[in-house]
């Protein structure tokens, strides 16, 4: 009985979690919300007005009223189910976020090593896009994604790993993989952004940030005056609003990750105070590492780009990782 | 009769296994294009293997049209065969008329021409810079450079009422006069640009993301230049000192100082700083033309117009643009035939495009400043 009880209550925790907090709705929402106001922010700073903050929800809802078209040389199935294919690791992820002071998140084995293999699902879903759309645009698409994921995946790991190793070395022995325990180890001694030996960590994983939301100067696979967005191009209607809404969500999911990873701390007031302090701590790492550097930026090539990540976030991240390992 | 049968077909050039290599349709209609173009890039990989051109997409029968027209109807004619030249085709286009019948242009309308048409220059060639940074993707660098040609759009409207088509040429001078108030609003928004110009200067030449981008792509060597005849920036880009200005003397440029800017690297960034370096010499040329803007007449008195050949040629933003007109003493043209800038450069593509990278390919269309609505009219 008690057995049942525990199960019933651990299902719907799963799937509150997934579908309305911290993932599904919340995510979506706030994704949604910080999509519009890196839209607004850039606009300011290229002295436009900028579309409302409201615009990428009405885009959304605007997709979902049209038609699906698809080229007849398509693979349907392919085509059709490789928009899902984000959407659903994006909520998945986003559900194993976890929101300081609010909530740990679903528990789950090594959460960040989860994370860490979910995390290229909507790339590989645009690749799969792409190739199954049949258009030489998304073959371009494909093959520049790949290059770039091989590129951005390594620094990711290697600041995954330096802060698993400082916080597991800090609280005797091993990497520690489970998000909570992270968070709790930060709330309790201080943020890990404000730890020299994680500050190279902290600018690798904002230099990773651009790449794998695919902005400028990263957006090569999409580039749109070069191969017009590449595997988004044959892309429309509902399926097109998908591939936006895995978007929205990773970009919850990534910053919401830099923020459990170095700055979870709290403020006084519950819930109510929390959940926009978590908000606001998204969108000021959504200003430094996205909107800032795409307004000063052009795009590079996929070559300069592949060397960019090679040579920068990766000896960053693994100059932590080595300091951390060492017991700094 | 049956109704044709529609079948959906994909062409079989189109291989999209990346391995093999493909065919990238860029074009006909394409965002990094401004005007409709078509290339069929063979690729392997990244790297651009072949290049086919296409043309006759906008072609609007403009030569024909021109037959059925009288002398002055031709000068409404040219002026809307392109936007961002649209004054060097009429101007071009009334030298050709004056040359024929031996008219000589009072000393005012030259200097007024001549400003018209640097003031155009100098909004098409901040036009071209700006695409160049949207291309990239650098899309701040974009808005700042075009909301500085805005200030040459402001220019143009104030002076010539309109933001494009100036309507400033008439066969033996100009439609437009200016005054000591419109000279003060000229220079002084003139300064407003030069300031900004420098500015965007310096990001071009220093900018290390705009320099990796456009250092050494889309090459076009000296030897290449002459052996293709290329023209305007695009020659002077390749070391190349070429410049109707000064090797026509026509309108006020005889009297005018000015250099002719050439660089050395023969890629995408020389044509881009020659695009820059050529709009601060254009300032100062405007700014000389209302120092020394002499009194007079603005239209010459009209002989009648004899039957005969004549060819007149300027310096367009684009490059030399050449105007062959023959009458038959009648005053509809019996033959109006032009060549225009972007006709001679983009053959030159083939060459600039030879194992370029697929990422290059619309900067390097984009550095000729292709003109396609002229070329194809």
């Amino acid at each position: 009985m008690s057995y049942a009880t525990e199960l019933f209550t651990q299902t719907g925790l799963g799937l509150l979690g997934l579908l309305v907090f911290p993932g599904g709705l919340f995510a979506l929402m706030v994704g949604l919300f910080l999509k519009g106001l890196d839209r607004r922010i850039e606009a300011r700073l290229q002295r436009r007005v900028g579309p409302p903050l409201i615009q990428p929800y009405l885009d959304i809802a605007k997709l979902f009223t049209k038609e699906t078209v698809m080229p007849a040389s398509a693979n349907r199935t392919a085509f059709l189910l490789a928009p899902l294919l984000g959407l659903t690791g994006m909520a998945v992820c986003a559900a194993l976020l976890p929101v300081p002071g609010v909530s740990g998140g679903l528990p789950a084995m090594g959460d960040l090593l989860v994370i860490f293999y979910l995390l290229p699902l909507p790339a590989i879903a645009l690749m799969v896009g792409g190739s199954a759309s049949s258009s030489p645009f998304g073959a371009m698409g494909f093959s520049r994604e790949m290059t770039l994921m091989f590129a951005y995946e390594m620094p990711l790991l290697a600041v995954m790993l330096a802060v698993a190793m400082k916080v597991g070395m800090a609280t005797g022995g091993g990497a520690e993989f489970s998000l909570a325990s992270i968070v709790n180890y930060q709330l309790t001694n201080g943020q890990l952004a404000f730890d020299p030996v994680m500050i190279p960590a902290l600018l690798a994983y904002l230099l990773f940030l651009p790449g794998t939301m695919g902005t400028v100067p990263f957006d090569v696979p999409e580039a749109e005056t070069e191969i017009i967005e590449g595997p988004l191009l044959e892309y429309s209607g509902p399926a097109l609003a998908f591939f936006h809404i895995a978007s929205a969500l990773k970009t919850v999911v990534v910053l919401g990750l830099g923020v459990a990873l170095f700055l979870p701390g709290t403020v006084p007031g519950g819930i109510l105070a929390n959940i926009p302090w978590f908000v606001l701590k998204c969108a000021a790492l959504m200003a430094v590492s996205l909107t800032l550097v795409k307004s000063a930026t052009g795009r590079f090539r996929v070559d300069q780009a592949f060397t960019f990540y090679l040579k920068y976030p990766s000896v960053l991240a693994l100059a932590s990782l080595v300091l951390a390992w060492r017991g700094m | 009769m049956s109704a044709p049968v529609h079948t959906p077909h994909i062409d079989d050039h189109v291989n999209t296994d990346p391995r093999a290599g493909f065919t990238l349709p860029v074009g006909p209609l394409h965002v990094a294009l401004e005007e409709p173009m078509y290339f069929r890039v063979s690729v392997e990989g990244e790297t651009v293997k072949h290049v086919e051109i296409t043309a006759g997409h906008v072609h609007r029968g403009m030569e024909a049209l021109a037959l059925r027209r009288n002398l002055f109807q031709n000068i409404v004619l040219t002026e809307r065969v392109c936007s961002l030249c649209s004054n060097s085709h009429p101007f071009t286009y009334c030298m050709a008329v004056e040359n024929l019948a031996g008219i000589v242009v009072p000393e005012r309308a030259r200097y007024l021409r001549s400003m018209a048409e640097e003031i155009k220059r100098i909004a098409s060639h901040l036009f071209n810079v700006a695409i160049l940074a949207h291309i990239i993707g650098f899309k701040s660098l974009f808005m700042h450079v075009m909301e500085v040609r805005e200030i040459m759009q402001d220019i143009k409207e104030t002076v010539y009422g309109n933001r494009m088509d100036l309507a400033a040429n008439c066969i033996g001078g100009v439609k437009y006069d200016v005054d000591a108030d419109l000279l003060t609003f000229l220079t002084r928004n003139l300064d407003r640009v030069q300031k900004h110009v420098e500015e965007i200067y310096n990001i071009y030449r220093n900018d290390p993301m705009v320099r990796g981008r456009t250092v050494g792509v889309g090459m076009l060597p000296q030897d290449k230049a002459l052996e293709y005849a290329v023209v305007g920036p695009v020659a002077r880009g390749s070391g190349l000192a070429v410049d109707i200005r000064k090797d026509v003397p026509h309108a006020a440029y005889p009297r005018l100082a000015f250099d002719v800017i050439t660089e050395t690297g023969c890629d995408v960034h020389s044509r881009a700083m020659i695009r820059l370096r050529e709009a601060l010499e254009s300032i100062s040329l405007v700014r000389q033309c209302a120092r020394d803007l002499p009194g007079g007449d603005l239209v010459a008195r009209l002989p009648e117009i004899p039957a005969g050949e004549a060819v007149a040629r300027s310096e367009a933003p684009r490059g030399e643009l050449i105007y062959f007109l023959r009458t038959d003493g009648t005053d509809v043209p019996n033959r109006l035939k032009w060549r225009v800038p972007s006709y001679m450069n983009w053959d030159a593509l083939g060459v600039m495009m030879h194992d370029c990278k697929v990422s290059d390919v619309p900067l390097i269309v984009n550095s000729i400043d292709p003109c396609i609505s002229c070329t194809e009219r």
